[in-house]
């Protein structure tokens, strides 16, 4: 009876225990990640990024004090299709968590199930820094953002299938503000369908083709490759020949190569966020696409 | 119940070549198979087993590890001797790499290098480890053959160093190949929130050569303890301090101990880490070589580095090298190097260095190398 009555005792103290450390502990690899974490998991989780969101996602510095963070999350959340390939997987085989690990209920892959675009046909790195499983700048698609979404939401019921509820109806939330806003983005960037604009990495390929833009040709010679003189050239007769108002960059490149074409062809420089965080403004995933649609429309105007 | 069996096996044969072979098999086969395809795709539409559809792009999966190759070419000049020139392949690496099963995971590096005494090419294992993923209380073992964690140089492949040559007084200390040996590694973070804390214990055999250490006809093995302290001063710059201590058995069959102390501060912008960035390390080591009764050296040695990035891939580093000879102190060695490095892209650099020594047996002298190093296939990680 005694040793019946210390095992409730134990019991209720390891539920309390539980109840009290209250929220789920969530490291994401980035801020979009991170934003949709919250948006999804509301007061039940407390998300921390590793990237900030101004900085390059590919080229993360694996600094040991991520490990901390690491080390006693109850979820991780990555970009997946090897974005994170250079730093994300060292940092986790070193947080000596098992919880987070690949394969465990606690390891949450966004990219599940996302209809991927630029699959190459051959891994081949004459052809630069390509990515074998496809263009891994997924988020920068809104609609892709609910299969993010759906899938921390996957990762979250797991990992605390008590709240299935309300990750649930967040999630219905999530999509409904999606579709909501979708319209209002579609009808802003409708006036510039096929709109031709140079890009400076290879990274705007699901914004592009979801608002109907045309990318002709990026700085970048070849992804990772930094512009070269032939290909300032090139991209030089491509606005003139075909009147391109925007070369658009982000905020972890360096603007002289572009300030060359444009002291050339008069073109505009626009450098867009392409994470939350990205600019002082942009504070969720929703603040995003605003910010973003905002500021291309009122250039290409 | 027949054709459920040999439906099974067609399944089975078709799943194992992959989808490829599936779509092959009709335009080979005979009319008979045909007929026999057809009865299995109506057989596969009716049944209710959704699992034995062969699933797109596993043909594409496998289970071989990560394979890299590193190749490091070299030219070299010394001023001193006859044969002042050079130009040879140091080093071809081959790694490996994969996660065992849910407990741990293996990285295996060999190495491809022609002997300086022979010439002629032999393969060795540089290193080759398991490390658990999974053991409690936030502890991590390493078991077989390592690079031990003596400071920042130690550990560190050499042709992720951005210098070709060694710091003299790691060379004296630990050997152009460094401290490498086979034994385990138990490894405990820290439960520090603060800042990051890492404490390491190994112990090795002594069996692979260094100039420290030797394994006699005896049960000594050789001990090393290593605390690693990592604060973010802010988010654009770090500090790492650490100390090392590690003893064991020397060639007069008694003991040498060696301290190390590490330190470095690295500056790099978050926004535009891949353009600028500042890296200061510095490792000093205090070596106690007991040879004989009533008989020990105490000597020291030291490197000091400054990394400046100019631009994207353009890094010019310099190097400062003190060290006395941990068995004769008396013999000073002073060195400057200077080193400018081109990387291409994240798998292939090319490398100049120039450095002069001073030390007091002989007359200084001049040496140049030039590396390029490329790299295909997986490539891990390094360490930050």
């Amino acid at each position: 009876m005694k040793h019946k009555l210390m095992v409730l005792l134990i019991t209720c103290v390891n539920i309390l225990s539980v109840a009290h450390a209250g929220t789920i502990k969530v490291v994401t690899t980035t801020t979009d990640l991170k934003s949709i974490t919250e948006l999804v998991g509301g007061n039940k989780v407390s998300a921390s990024s590793i990237a900030t969101g101004y900085q390059n996602p590919h080229f993360v510095d694996p600094k040991p004090s991520y490990i901390i963070g690491l080390s006693n999350a109850d979820m991780f959340v990555t970009v997946g299709l090897d974005l994170e390939i250079g730093w994300s997987p060292q940092l986790l085989s070193s947080s000596r968590n098992t919880k987070i690990q690949k394969g465990a209920p606690g390891y949450v892959d966004a990219s599940a199930g996302v209809g991927l675009l630029q699959v190459p046909s051959s891994a081949n790195r004459a052809e630069g820094d390509i990515h074998i499983y496809g263009n891994p700048h997924y988020w920068l698609d809104p609609l892709n953002g609910k299969v993010i979404a759906r899938n921390i939401a996957n990762g979250l019921e797991r990992v605390d299938p008590s709240n299935k509820s309300t990750y649930e109806a967040n999630l219905q939330a999530f999509y409904k503000k999606i579709d909501d806003k979708m319209r209002e983005w579609q009808s802003k960037m409708a006036a510039f369908k096929g709109t031709k604009i140079i890009a400076y990495h290879n990274e705007w390929v699901y914004f592009e083709t979801r608002f109907g833009l045309n990318i002709v040709d990026f700085m970048e010679p070849k992804p990772g490759i930094p512009p070269s003189p032939s290909q300032l050239v090139k991209v030089i007769k491509e606005i003139k020949a075909n009147n391109i108002k925007v070369i658009i960059s982000s905020p972890y490149f360096t603007t002289s190569s572009s300030d060359v074409v444009a002291k050339q062809t008069g073109v505009k420089e626009l450098t867009m966020a392409t994470s939350v965080g990205g600019f002082e403004s942009v504070k969720n995933y929703f603040d995003l696409f605003d910010y973003d649609i905002n500021q291309l429309t009122a250039t290409l105007k | 119940m027949k054709w459920k069996n040999s439906f099974y096996s067609f399944v089975l044969l078709t799943a194992l070549p992959g989808v490829a072979c599936l779509a092959q098999v009709p335009a080979d086969s005979t009319a008979a198979d045909s007929a026999l395809l057809k009865q299995i795709e109506q057989q596969m539409q009716t049944t209710t087993q959704p699992a034995a559809q062969p699933q797109q792009g596993r043909s594409t999966l496998s289970f071989n590890p990560d394979i890299g190759v590193i190749g490091d070419f070299q030219g070299s000049y010394i001023s001193k001797g006859n044969r002042n020139f050079n130009a040879y392949l140091n080093e071809t690496e081959v790694s490996l790499q994969a996660a065992v099963d849910p407990y741990i995971r293996a990285d295996f590096f060999l190495s491809f290098a022609r002997d300086p005494e022979t010439g002629k090419y032999g393969v060795e294992v540089e290193e080759g480890y398991l490390t658990t993923l999974s053991l409690p209380a936030k502890l991590q073992l390493k078991v077989g053959k390592f690079r031990e964690a003596v400071g920042r140089i130690n550990p560190t492949h050499p042709h992720a160093l951005p210098f070709i040559d060694l710091p003299n007084a790691y060379v004296n200390y630990f050997g152009d190949e460094g401290l490498n040996d086979e034994g385990v590694s138990l490894s405990w973070l820290v439960p520090n929130k603060k800042f990051y804390q890492e404490l390491v214990f190994q112990a090795t055999s002594g069996q692979s050569e260094s100039p420290s250490f030797f394994r006699g006809d005896n049960n000594r093995f050789i001990y090393l303890g290593h605390l690693k302290n990592f604060f973010t001063l802010s988010d654009n710059s770090t500090l790492e301090l650490g100390l090392t201590g590690l003893t064991g058995p020397n060639d007069s069959s008694r003991t040498t101990s060696i301290a190390s102390a590490d330190l470095t501060y690295k500056w790099k912008p978050v926004q535009m880490n891949t353009y600028k960035s500042i890296t200061w390390q510095s490792e000093f080591y205090y070596g106690h070589a007991n040879l004989l009764d009533n008989f020990s050296i105490n000597s020291i040695g030291l490197y000091s580095f400054l990394q400046y990035q100019l631009a994207k891939r353009w890094f010019l580093t310099g190097r400062y090298d003190y060290a006395q000879r941990p068995y004769d102190k008396t013999i000073v060695e002073q060195a400057y190097s200077l080193t400018a490095g081109w990387y291409a892209t994240e798998f292939s650099k090319i490398e100049l260095e120039g450095k002069t020594t001073d030390n007091n047996i002989e007359s200084r002298f001049y040496q140049a190398w030039l590396r390029w190093i490329f790299v295909i296939g997986a490539h891990g990680a390094h360490q930050y």
